[in-house]
């Protein structure tokens, strides 16, 4: 399909927008905490994000998919910021957040991402012990106190699913565990600061099925407090924990809705064929 | 969240939305926004005021390196440029009499002819066996012997070069006098199997690097057609590894055109033209034995004085020139090794090649290898004896042999393809064991006139009868004093160095200006930092010889390594490792204190232990600037001299008849403290690889 025909249908998507959203009886219930408005995003020469405009809803899990390279982690990474990272970025509209625009340059990151986490692609904990990896956060926060510190820590460990299997290796090197509990880890990392949104880049995508299978388990759990974000390669996972889909192809956000919809009755016909695996 | 924050979706009706309708929903929640000023979160809007210094402080850290650079340019030129009030530049360049006493003469043709016949000779020797070592090294050796002779390299290029001198100076030149029976043996002959053994370490690990880059698909490939280990390594591995190797060579004569104590003591320090050129038992002086022997002889501000500094500004020309040629060459290696190109071509190759060579070996040859396999295998034992026991054939079979791959000559097909492999093996074998023999002499040769020297009293004692008699207790707290000093000023600048140029730099011109500066310093004889502390802190400063003076000399030396060890291992800390710090809130400072620096740690210090074991031996530097010969007390402040090992060792060599046992003793101890150094930062390093294995994450 060429870009002006996606371009075409995107015109139609946002016609769409409001029909969808009166389907669906129930979305009138969804709060929006982050509201994205004509996203743009260059890397270098590259235009990586197109005018993205989506809604992410309080308590809900929100799937991003497309093939790679369609800009799905870049979207991401544009919510807590991590594309400051780089030096060759420039990025124009808005992202809304508790009222503000938190792209706008005196906002400083560290405030921002104490309230939206991120949980990476490849676990990610670092080099010390369990312990210290989840009370590295805290810590930050200038919580020094041991008791104070020892609560937290355990708390995120058990939201975290992982407080039965390390709490007497608490002292261990976050190294010398499974890949699967690592991942858990950096979720309880990520707990420990207390976010609102939680962002996931393909938090399964280097685990093997049974790890995957907890960690979804743990996203459906969270999900009751937490807004959650997931970036997914794996279509039948996003239909498994998500209930807003958006999907995603060079840049571009090609349709939004509720996962049901996505999944049984896209509207473009780009999303179906993605979904239905005849793409290229 | 407000409620008032939902869309109320429910109004808008099925149908098409109109622009109109859309825009007043749009300015519906806009207002809905705006009337939620109770903002739940309120984000900091101001930098701490540590991650806003903290750029700055390190950033004039790494910019010091360029201001050393600078400062040293312009002090060395500032002192050469009077030298043409007294001499011209042609008489200088191409005047053959060097006579800085009588007449007074100024011509460094000499000179200058010394430097590069040593440098040539040294290279003739070290060339083939260390690229031959090399390939044993990153081809041959399996995974252990692959470390031990790793370990024995770097111990190569840990020894002081006082301590090669001393070496030379008493054992080589003594049979070279004896087994070729000449007068002397401190001949250019002499000075050049010195020089080839220093610079075999430089070759050798640059060399292994480089061959460690060729990517192993290429290895795969060509095996994969039939080709057997000798073909691959003589088709594809060197090829591509080609402008890497070459980059070695040029390291290697940069490091022997910049030595100086070692071929001071062996060469006989004759400033004559060897006549007739070729004669290699003739005494040759070099450009920095004059330097090393004559500053500390002349009048300061004299016409030999800025002379002799005009003679620094060629060598430090020269140096630099050669530096960048390695450094761009290395570059360009990279590159290539990076973007696959040689996949291609060398694929080709070998598709071509092999399969012709095969074919007419097989078919031509085959009867007359048939015939010849006897003589073939009593040719093979002879060759591998040669090597084993003549050292000079050997070096000579093996320039022959390069000369044979690179040159292709057709006589190498007459022999089948397995026979190669046998003969190319046995000789790298045989160049290795020739390095390990090296090795095993020097140590050997000290362990065993030293060790009966070494006693309680020789440690704690204080020298006696021009260090004839007594002890060396004031040259090892002389030392430690001078590398404490050293450290303490190098490190703190160094890391803060390494880690600007790791985390806060773009890829623009000024981040290329401070790397340039930083290789150039490493690159800087260590003549040359001695010349530059000697005029800095001696005299600009009217220091004089001072303890401080040695210590910020050997300080400046080191410094290089230590910013290019914390650059790379802050490198190596996992990128993703650094970006969980960031999405939990922690600001760049606070990454670095808790994650990279702890991470990097080992690293750092390894670079540190080097760079210590580096200060400890040097002579050079420390020469003009702070050490003495005899002391009667430890030195009381920072401005008053120190003895020194390897200076107390390079005297008892060279001006006490009769202190050669307390040298053997003093050369020991010295190598001891290195090994000891070399040794930790060994295994420091194997921790390190160990540990990168477990950040290769799951």
């Amino acid at each position: 399909m060429s870009i002006t025909k996606i371009k075409k249908s995107n015109e139609k998507f946002g016609q769409f927008i409001g029909s969808e959203f009166n389907v669906n009886e129930n979305l009138s219930e969804n709060q929006v905490i982050i509201q994205t408005k004509d996203l743009n995003l260059w890397y270098g020469d590259t235009h990586a994000l197109m005018n993205v405009s989506m809604e992410i809803f309080k308590n809900r899990v929100t799937a991003l998919i497309g093939p790679s390279g369609c800009g799905k982690s870049t979207l991401i990474r544009c919510f807590n910021r991590m594309n400051d990272v780089y030096d060759n970025v420039k990025i124009e509209g808005n992202i809304i957040y508790s009222n503000q625009n938190i792209l706008a340059k005196e906002i400083q990151v560290t405030s921002l991402r104490k309230k939206i986490g991120m949980i990476f692609q490849k676990p990610n904990p670092f080099p010390m012990s369990i312990y210290d990896n989840v009370a590295y956060g805290p810590r930050i926060q200038k919580i020094k106190k041991k008791d104070q510190l020892d609560k937290i820590v355990k708390k995120s460990l058990k939201k975290a699913a992982l407080w039965d299997e390390v709490k007497d290796r608490l002292d261990d090197s976050a190294m010398s565990f499974s890949g699967g509990q690592q991942q858990r880890l950096c979720i309880a990392r990520a707990l420990a600061i207390e976010p609102d949104v939680l962002l996931m880049d393909e938090p399964t995508s280097s685990l093997d099925p049974i790890a995957t299978a907890k960690i979804e388990g743990l996203i459906n759990d969270l999900k009751k407090k937490y807004t959650v974000m997931i970036v997914t390669h794996n279509m039948q996972q996003a239909t498994r924990i998500s209930d807003f889909t958006g999907f995603m192809y060079l840049g571009e956000l090609v349709e939004f809705g509720t996962t049901k919809q996505i999944f049984e009755n896209p509207l473009q016909e780009l999303t179906q064929r993605y979904i239905l695996g005849r793409f290229g | 969240m407000n409620n008032s924050t939902k869309i109320q979706h429910n109004s808008l009706s099925n149908s098409v939305l109109d622009s109109g309708l859309r825009s007043s929903l749009e300015s519906d929640l806009k207002s809905d926004l705006e009337s939620n000023q109770r903002s739940e979160l309120e984000f900091d809007t101001k930098i701490s005021f540590f991650e806003k210094i903290i750029k700055p402080i390190l950033f004039l850290a790494a910019t010091f390196s360029i201001v050393i650079v600078l400062l040293q340019l312009f002090f060395l030129f500032q002192q050469a440029t009077g030298a043409f009030e007294y001499v011209s530049i042609k008489e200088f360049l191409i005047g053959t009499s060097w006579n800085p006493t009588e007449g007074p003469s100024f011509g460094a043709l000499p000179l200058i002819v010394g430097t590069f016949l040593t440098t040539l000779g040294a290279m003739i020797i070290a060339v083939p066996i260390g690229i031959l070592t090399a390939i044993f090294i990153s081809e041959i050796a399996p995974i252990k012997l692959k470390k031990l002779l790793k370990f024995i390299v770097e111990l190569l290029s840990g020894i002081p070069s006082v301590v090669y001198g001393f070496f030379g100076l008493i054992i080589l030149t003594d049979w070279i006098r004896i087994i070729l029976n000449r007068p002397t043996g401190q001949s250019w002959l002499a000075g050049s199997i010195i020089l080839a053994i220093m610079a075999l370490p430089t070759i050798i690990s640059v060399s292994v690097n480089s061959l460690n880059a060729v990517p192993n698909e290429y290895r795969e490939a060509a095996l994969g057609l039939g080709a057997n280990k000798w073909q691959t390594i003589s088709k594809i591995i060197l090829p591509a590894a080609s402008s890497g190797i070459l980059t070695a060579i040029i390291l290697g004569i940069g490091r022997a055109i910049g030595e100086t104590m070692a071929i001071m003591m062996v060469t006989g320090n004759t400033a004559i033209i060897p006549t007739p050129i070729t004669n290699i038992f003739s005494p040759v002086r070099t450009v920095t034995a004059t330097i090393g022997i004559e500053i500390p002889e002349t009048a300061i501000g004299g016409a030999h004085y800025h002379i002799l500094f005009a003679l620094v500004v060629v060598l430090y020309v020269i140096i630099i020139v050669i530096n960048s040629i390695a450094e761009l060459l290395l570059e360009k290696f990279n590159k290539k090794c990076n973007n696959g190109k040689i996949k291609k071509e060398s694929n080709k190759k070998i598709n071509k090649k092999t399969n012709k060579k095969t074919k007419i070996i097989s078919k031509k040859f085959n009867f007359w290898l048939k015939s010849n396999k006897k003589r073939m295998s009593k040719f093979l034992q002879y060759l591998f004896g040669l090597w084993l026991f003549s050292i000079w054939a050997g070096i000579w079979i093996g320039i022959i042999f390069i000369g044979i791959i690179f040159l292709n000559i057709r006589f190498y097909n007459f022999i089948s393809s397995e026979n190669q492999q046998k003969i190319a093996i046995a000789i790298i074998i045989g160049a290795t064991l020739l390095v390990f023999a090296v090795l095993t002499i020097i140590i050997g040769f000290l362990i065993v006139n030293g060790i009966s020297v070494i006693s309680w009293d020789f440690l704690t004692r204080y020298p006696r009868d021009l260090g004839r008699e007594g002890g060396i207790f004031p040259a090892i707290i002389g030392t430690l004093y001078l590398v404490a000093g050293a450290i303490v000023f190098a490190v703190p600048l160094g890391i803060a160095s390494g880690l600007y140029l790791a985390e806060y730099t773009k890829p623009n011109r000024f981040t290329r200006l401070i790397h340039m500066s930083i290789d150039t310093l490493n690159g800087t004889p260590s003549i040359v930092f001695g010349l530059f502390g000697f005029v800095v802190f001696c005299i600009f400063t009217g220091w004089g010889k001072t303890l401080l003076a040695g210590q910020l000399t050997l300080g400046l030396m080191i410094l290089p390594t230590i910013i290019r060890t914390t650059e790379q291992s802050i490198l190596s800390v996992p990128q993703e490792i650094c970006e969980g710090s960031y999405a939990l809130g922690a600001n760049k400072w606070y990454t670095e204190k808790k994650i990279l620096i702890p991470s990097a740690a080992p690293g750092i210090i390894t670079g540190i232990i080097l760079g210590m074991g580096r200060a400890i031996g040097e002579t050079a530097p420390i020469m003009f600037t702070a050490a003495v010969f005899n002391l009667r007390r430890l030195p009381k402040s920072l401005f008053s001299p120190v003895m020194a090992l390897p200076y107390h060792l390079f005297l008892l060599t060279t001006t006490v008849p009769g202190g050669q046992d307390n040298a053997y003793g003093t050369a020991l101890v010295l190598l001891v403290l290195v090994f000891i150094l070399y040794g930790i930062a060994t295994i420091l390093q194997s921790k390190i690889d160990r540990n990168k294995k477990s950040f290769i994450l799951r």
